[in-house]
């Protein structure tokens, strides 16, 4: 009988989704299922799990670990893996998750696979399949020794709608120290680009170039269209254009009638940030790239002769 | 101030990937300095310019990466190390950084900095298990570092652009994001002195270690383009074509 490990993870003082997006992966696996809780007054989130198929909860409530310090998680989670022996343990790829995940694993000695989709079996082995190279390719990767870890993408599973009873069992997390010191966590500056409401959006990504292509290349089609303009993470990072135009995990999630993606690869965070869109247009040159897999609708081109021609052709349709 | 600055490298941002069995095919194509990598060397080379430091870059990889480490001693470190021995090919993350680590425990570094993923494998897992096998502090994914009285203090990347401040003190290991700086390249006359500086090459045995210590435990069986889903309907013709047809859609759209 093997046993799965589940380290849930706590956002805005509620269970975050993807802890649940576990319990379902783990619940697929089959065998017994133990989940961990961390954190400082979490009783009730450890009772919420235990109904929503949490298996048993250890509860590690703990003055220590109110604030997210890879040195206190670490040492709790050891703690938990060494009290419960599971043969896999599973994270949440989230910015605790990969803090914290390969500090344990180095710890243990154990192998991990991060940003894992999905866990197969094949007879009695497991295999991981997550994306590479950017969501270019998938791979299935195979980990010898126990326990195995991985993380796992959030929304890459539909969170667990079962409600087995579970129990919550109160976890000793004995006072862990840490040499890292949490001093506050600030909330993202609203900006003044508030891409939630638009109804079209045209982002451009590193295909664009360089910045004066967003002013002579991009803004025409965007003008015509009555858009908002959008961009990837790498044309913030140069500082082409204010982080307040990102569209991403790390940037704004938005759900306009129309997206069009210009020149963007469709890495995985860029796309949780805008396949909630009604209709996605996607201008790609690489007919592999994997925007194409979320877009309604792909031209494989240069950008540089499409963008201008379908500007001009929007201008013309409109009179 | 001792930084170790851990480069990867990488199959350039634009190249012509296949896959071929558990990797790509590396015939061919041209190979970069990993981005998150370059942030990080440029984090460790303001601190120098700021003040006293050695800037030390590491890589585990065949010959071709001795290239990205000469880029690297060109942009102004100050010596490279590049460990390789052929049975590493395909190393998991725990491999690399053991040998990461045997390279560094005796250099006493103050301060690691590596990148928060490699733009390949999309692992996110060398830096914190480096940090543990060094028995340092870390954190992940910065997005601002100061130092000052024997600490670093980071703002670290969370979600929808929010920021999670940490106090970490010295020797630590940071992981560092996009975006963190401005990005110098080699200049000229860094290249020509870059020819001077000293590349040190090692094998497994050089850092006291054997085959069996530096086994790996993830293995990819496969690499391959995923199957595709209904994906997107492609439009067809010329610049023109596609442009009407376009046009025709966003019609329908009720958005025109
Ligand atoms: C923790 C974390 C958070 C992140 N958050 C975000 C985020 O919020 N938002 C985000 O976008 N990314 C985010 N990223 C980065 C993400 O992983 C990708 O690196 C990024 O989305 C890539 O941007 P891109 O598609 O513009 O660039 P690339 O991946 O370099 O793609 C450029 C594309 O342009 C195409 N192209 C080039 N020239 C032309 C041409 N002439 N005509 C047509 N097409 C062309 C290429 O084929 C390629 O597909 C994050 C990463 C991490 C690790
Ligand atoms: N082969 C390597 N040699 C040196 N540093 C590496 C190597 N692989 C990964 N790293 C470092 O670890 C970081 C994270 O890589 P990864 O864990 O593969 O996503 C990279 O940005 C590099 O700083």
């Amino acid at each position: 009988m093997s046993k799965t490990l589940i380290v849930g993870e706590i956002q805005k003082g509620g269970l975050r989704e993807a802890t649940l997006e576990l319990v379902a992966m783990a619940r697929g696996l089959g065998g017994d299922v133990v989940s961990l809780v961390l954190g400082s007054g979490v009783s009730g989130l450890a009772e919420d799990l235990a109904k929503k198929g949490g298996g048993k909860v250890l509860c590690a409530d703990d003055a220590a670990l109110e604030n997210y310090t890879a040195d206190a998680y670490a040492s709790v989670i050891r703690k938990a893996i060494e009290a419960e022996s599971p043969d896999l343990v599973l994270f949440s790829n989230t910015p605790s998750g990969w803090d914290v995940a390969p500090k344990v694993a180095a710890g243990i000695d154990a192998g991990i696979v991060t940003d894992v989709i999905r866990i197969e079996k094949d007879g009695d082995e497991l295999v991981f399949v997550r994306r590479m190279f950017n969501a270019k390719f998938d791979s299935q990767l195979r980990v010898t020794g126990s326990p195995k870890l991985a993380t796992v993408q959030p929304g890459a599973l539909e969170a667990y709608s079962g409600s087995e009873g579970g129990s919550v069992e109160a976890f000793d997390a004995g006072s862990p120290q840490s040499r890292t010191t949490f001093v506050e966590t600030r909330t993202a500056a609203s900006g003044g680009h508030d891409l939630s409401k638009a109804e079209i959006i045209v982002s451009g990504g590193r295909g664009l170039q360089k910045p004066e292509n967003f002013e002579e290349v991009l803004k025409p089609l965007v003008e015509a269209l009555g858009a908002q303009m959008g961009a990837s993470r790498p044309v913030v990072d140069a500082g082409w254009l204010p982080h307040e135009y990102q569209v991403g995990s790390s940037g704004q999630v938005v759900t306009p009638k129309l997206y069009i993606a210009i020149g963007i690869s469709g890495a995985i965070q860029h796309l949780v940030g805008m396949k909630g869109s009604n209709y996605i247009v996607a201008i790609n040159k690489d007919a592999d790239a994997p925007i194409f897999e979320v877009a309604d609708v792909g031209i494989v081109a240069d950008l540089f002769d499409i963008v201008p021609a379908l500007a001009a052709a929007i201008g013309s349709a409109k009179g | 101030m001792k930084i170790l600055v851990c480069l990867k490298q990488v199959p350039h941002k634009d190249a012509r990937l296949e896959a071929s069995g558990g990797w790509i095919d590396e015939g061919g194509i041209k190979f970069e300095i990993n981005q998150y990598d370059t942030y990080a060397l440029e984090e460790a080379l303001r601190i120098k310019d700021a003040g006293e430091a050695e800037v030390v870059v590491a890589t585990i990889g065949p010959d071709r990466t001795s290239q990205a480490l000469r880029t690297a001693l060109g942009m102004g470190a100050d010596r490279a190390i590049q460990i390789w021995d052929d049975s590493l090919s395909g190393a998991d993350s725990l491999t690399i950084a053991k040998l990461l680590a045997a390279a560094a425990k005796d250099e006493s570094f103050d301060l690691v900095l590596m990148g928060l993923m490699s733009d390949d494998a999309n692992n996110s897992l060398t830096g914190p298990m480096l940090a543990e096998l060094l028995g340092l502090p870390h954190t992940t994914g910065a997005m601002k570092i100061e130092l000052s009285d024997g600490k670093a203090q980071v703002e670290r990347e969370l979600e929808g652009g929010s920021l999670q401040v940490v106090d970490l003190p010295l020797p630590c290991l940071i992981t560092v994001q996009t975006g963190l700086n401005e990005v110098r390249y080699a200049s000229l006359k860094g290249i020509m002195q870059a020819k001077k500086k000293p590349l040190d090459k090692k094998g497994i045995s050089d850092l006291g270690l054997d085959a069996a210590a530096v086994a790996s435990k993830v293995t990819v069986d496969k690499l391959y383009v995923p199957t595709k889903g209904e994906g997107a309907e492609i439009l067809e013709g010329s610049a023109g074509e596609v442009a009407q047809q376009l046009v025709g859609k966003i019609k329908e759209l009720g958005l025109l």
